[in-house]
């Protein structure tokens, strides 16, 4: 009941993420035969629509949000770049899971040398910090959102790995594991109906913490320029760009500033629900 | 001890053989021609003779094994060749920027200290009182807030709108012109420090040896100072982990406020696409990172010698995070 309490920030993002281009957009909800605009849509302005005699508009009953250097609705821009952030974080996140759980099951179900050879490539990954790795690797390749994303994933997957394998380790010796493979499953069987049905919920407890983290690291990706590619509106670039006219338009900070700090706070919340102890403050060993 | 010490530093080192083995891999991730990207980042037509001596020079014309063995033996010297921007040796450029970032991280860490380990303190005296809820609160948003948004709104406040620092870090300025990237850098080390002290200290005091020290008339400070002594080993541990999140840290408060040192080094590196001055800075924060961890394991080891005695584990400065 918590947790379903508790996801409730989450999926008001993830709502306003599938629905900002219904949300805000130019184009009304319904015109009449003759054009005139019956219902137009909530946030009447594009994202991306450049008006330079609307430039710097504080916030009013035209823009609610303001405009910013290039005349466009700082709302607007706000709501589509939900998409990004939440989209980047989910499939991140996405690809973190995956790769950490089949990893880390593989690790602890098979052990000896791909347990060791596994285990080596998540302490090299967590001698980088995250955000230096990625960036890093962006110098390397076209910046997209789908590089940006899957980099992110790539970064991500250790705690995952971690956490599964030392769930398999503990079941490759559990007695309904071992008369599975006397009577001669295979491998693959065993990983699969056995050991990640137990494996998995722990690696799924954290995916909240891996959404936030992959979030934040989207917009600090975006934040130095190496995220998704201008035309596009993201949180990240919002605030590099509001940084330029700090003096002439600072309204433009706040709103994806919190944004961003709603967006990372309602998926912490939702992983501590999900924790089963009543707050784990310190995961110290 | 000195088993557990050599066994450490073996497992150390084979993980630095990989972390440059890693950043190797990264480099030949290039799509296409480091050499094309050259030209692209000076912006003008280069000849085909040029393209050639260009990869001859950076041994582009080399097949795989050889190059790797190349790229191995000059990250053991530390040698990472020549920045494509000004063709001057990585080494140097390095060398100039950590001044500044290592005068950031200072401060930084000097101001998370100075707040957090006494707030931490107050609030394991009285676990889950008014201070301890209070600070618990404010700490768990500040962990949550990145530097950048922190650092923006720092500036929207004081910069922009009460006018008393320079928009940009400005050293001239004196304390002004740097106590809002230090603040900006310090939040997150201090939400971190703050919440490891609380929970070590009330964890040393339910200790039973803090019980019979209590029996024998032991009170306040004196409690404080033993329970604090006795939590070193995390606190280790604790130290090898504010190094990533430094470094990260770093890259965007260098970026926001204009600073000049190895951070935003590393973000315009990135912008220009100079492949020999990203190569260098990551392998040196991957260095940083596996030397700060082994530091930290083995100081822990010396503390309490009862971690000797498990096998080596892979990193403690991991399960801080």
């Amino acid at each position: 009941m918590r947790a379903v309490r508790s996801s409730v920030g989450l999926l008001v993002f993830a709502a306003v993420a599938l629905l900002s281009p219904l949300l805000a957009r130019s184009r009304p909800w319904l015109e009449d035969a003759g054009g005139r605009v019956v219902l137009p849509a909530p946030i009447p302005h594009d994202p991306d629509s450049v008006n330079l005699d609307e430039r710097f508009q504080r916030p009013g009953t035209a823009h609610w949000l303001g405009t910013d250097e290039l005349g466009r609705d700082v709302l607007a821009r706000l709501v589509h770049g939900t998409r990004v952030s939440v989209g980047a974080g989910l499939l991140a996140c996405a690809v973190a899971l995956l790769f950490g759980v089949t990893l880390g099951a593989t690790a602890g179900l098979v052990g000896g040398r791909a347990e060791r050879a596994i285990l080596f490539v998540v302490e090299i990954v967590q001698a980088f910090p995250a955000l230096v790795l990625v960036a890093a690797a962006a110098a390397f390749l076209p910046p997209s959102f789908l590089v940006a994303a899957l980099l992110i994933g790539f970064t991500g997957w250790t705690d995952a790995a971690r956490l599964v394998r030392a769930e398999a380790r503990r079941l490759r010796t559990a007695p309904f594991v071992e008369a599975s493979r006397a009577s001669g499953a295979r491998r693959s069987r065993l990983l699969l109906v056995h050991v990640l049905p137990h494996a998995l919920p722990p690696a799924l407890a954290t995916a909240p913490y891996v959404l936030g983290a992959a979030v934040l690291t989207e917009s600090a990706l975006s934040f130095l320029g190496l995220g998704t590619p201008p035309p596009a509106s993201s949180w990240g670039r919002a605030l590099a760009d509001a940084r330029d006219v700090l003096t002439t338009a600072p309204w433009c900070v706040l709103p994806p500033a919190l944004a961003l700090l709603l967006l990372v706070l309602a998926a912490r919340r939702f992983g501590d629900a999900l924790l089963p102890a009543p707050r784990s403050r310190m995961p110290l060993a | 001890m000195p088993r557990y010490a050599l066994r450490r530093l073996a497992a150390s080192l084979l993980t630095l053989f990989g972390v440059v083995t890693l950043v190797f891999v990264l480099m030949e991730l290039a799509p296409g021609d480091p050499a094309a990207a050259a030209r692209a980042a000076t912006g003008r037509a280069v000849s085909p003779e040029a393209v050639a001596a260009f990869r001859r020079l950076y041994g582009l014309d080399r097949p795989l094994p050889v190059r790797y063995a190349a790229w191995l033996s000059r990250a053991a010297t530390l040698d990472f060749g020549r920045s494509f921007l000004d063709g001057r040796p990585v080494t140097r450029r390095l060398a100039e920027s950590l001044p500044p970032t290592l005068a950031l991280n200072g401060l930084a860490l000097l101001a998370a200290l100075l707040v957090a380990v006494p707030s931490g303190v107050a609030a394991a005296r009285r676990p889950g009182g008014r201070f301890d809820r209070v600070s618990g609160f404010v700490f768990d948003l500040l962990f949550a807030t990145p530097a950048f948004v922190a650092g923006l709104l720092l500036l929207l406040v004081f910069s922009a709108r009460l006018r008393w620092t320079p928009l940009f870090s400005d050293p001239s300025r004196g304390v002004a012109g740097w106590v809002l990237p230090v603040a900006t850098l310090a939040l997150a080390s201090t939400a971190l420090i703050a919440r490891v002290v609380r929970s070590c200290v009330v964890a040393a005091l339910g200790d039973p040896a803090a019980l019979a020290a209590r029996a024998r008339g032991e009170r306040g400070a004196a409690a404080v100072r033993r329970a604090l002594r006795r939590s070193a080993g995390p606190f280790a541990a604790l130290g090898a982990s504010l190094v990533p999140s430094l470094a990260a840290g770093s890259v965007l408060v260098e970026r926001l406020f204009g600073w000049p040192g190895a951070g935003r080094l590393l973000a315009d590196a990135v912008f220009s696409r100079d492949v020999p001055v990203v190569a260098g800075l990551t392998l040196a924060t991957g260095l940083l990172v596996v030397a700060a961890g082994t530091c930290a394991d083995l100081l822990s080891a010396f503390i309490d010698p009862r971690t000797c005695e498990e096998p080596p584990r892979l990193s403690t400065a991991a399960e801080v995070r």
